[in-house]
């Protein structure tokens, strides 16, 4: 059969390798990331946590800002679960969705709770004599990531 | 490691005024529960007796920031929720924020940028470029 520009599709094809030998590549690559884990060789941490209907990406020491009331006292330590992607220099794990909780450990401590800025809700139709004024302070929390921390325990 | 941002909050309100009440009866029930519960926090309780001004709750902050609210017309419960909600802020000023979040780590793996993930030129084959 004559080749036309459609027989075969645009995008270049791809030939997967072969599954035993890409089970031993896995197992290999497993080792050695394990080895850097247990090694203490990965310097600073970043994971991917979502919280607050939100997903952030964080590293130790930064400032994150909700736009809600946790119910923790200024000064408690939380820990964050629903870690999505932990990575370091050299390696990354991947969650699916989310990473075991026994590999990795997010720590925070809430430092604020404040208002937002006073916003001003106006509604105001044209020409019918309505207007509405209304000042909304949302309540909002601050939390510092303290340390992020994975434990050797791949499989 | 947690160190509360509020120095000192400073209730001034006279006693003979009629919308200190609320004032009056915060300092006579709830300020030592308050106290208590904030060990942190210094609260001074200064009456200044006489026609003076309106009764005010004022909450300096470590950064120098000095915060005043009227507590003029307003039951003890309302007071305490105010204090509480001044012990649980910081010093900044309560304007727009950009961002709600704050790294002085933006990059870990090195920031992207348009030549990462591509081959390398060198090893190019073109008519003219040899491979080094």
């Amino acid at each position: 059969v004559a080749k036309t520009s459609l027989t075969s599709p645009p995008w270049p094809e791809v030939k997967l390798p072969d599954p035993v030998e890409e089970a031993k590549y896995h197992a290999e690559v497993v080792r050695k990331v394990n080895g850097l884990i247990s090694a203490g060789e990965y310097g600073r941490l970043f994971a991917v946590v979502h919280f607050a209907s939100k997903q952030w990406k964080i590293t130790s020491e930064d400032l994150i800002m909700m736009d809600n009331v946790l119910e923790a006292e200024c000064g408690d330590r939380i820990r964050m679960e629903k870690v999505l992607l932990v990575g370091a220099d050299d390696f990354t794990l991947i969650g699916r969705p989310l990473l075991g909780k026994d590999l990795v450990r997010v720590e925070a401590t809430v430092i604020e709770k404040t208002e937002s800025w006073p916003k001003v809700n106006v509604r105001f139709w044209r020409r019918h004599n309505f207007q509405r004024k209304k000042i909304i302070a949302n309540p909002q929390t601050v939390l510092r990531i303290n340390t992020i921390e994975i434990y050797p325990c791949l499989s | 490691r947690y160190v509360r941002q509020l120095q000192r909050l400073q209730l001034l309100f006279s006693p003979t005024a009629a919308d200190a009440r609320g004032a009056r009866e915060f300092v006579e029930e709830a300020a030592q529960d308050f106290a208590r519960q904030h060990p942190d926090v210094v609260l001074y309780v200064s009456p200044h007796s006489g026609p003076g001004p309106a009764p005010v709750l004022r909450a300096e902050y470590l950064n120098g920031t000095v915060r005043d609210e009227l507590i003029a017309s307003k039951t003890s419960e309302e007071i305490v929720q105010l204090a509480t909600k001044l012990a649980n802020q910081s010093g900044l000023d309560i304007i727009r924020i950009r961002k709600p979040f704050h790294t002085d780590n933006p990059s870990v793996q090195g920031q992207w940028h348009p030549l990462t993930n591509k081959p390398s030129i060198l090893t190019v084959q073109g008519p003219r470029l040899q491979p080094q």
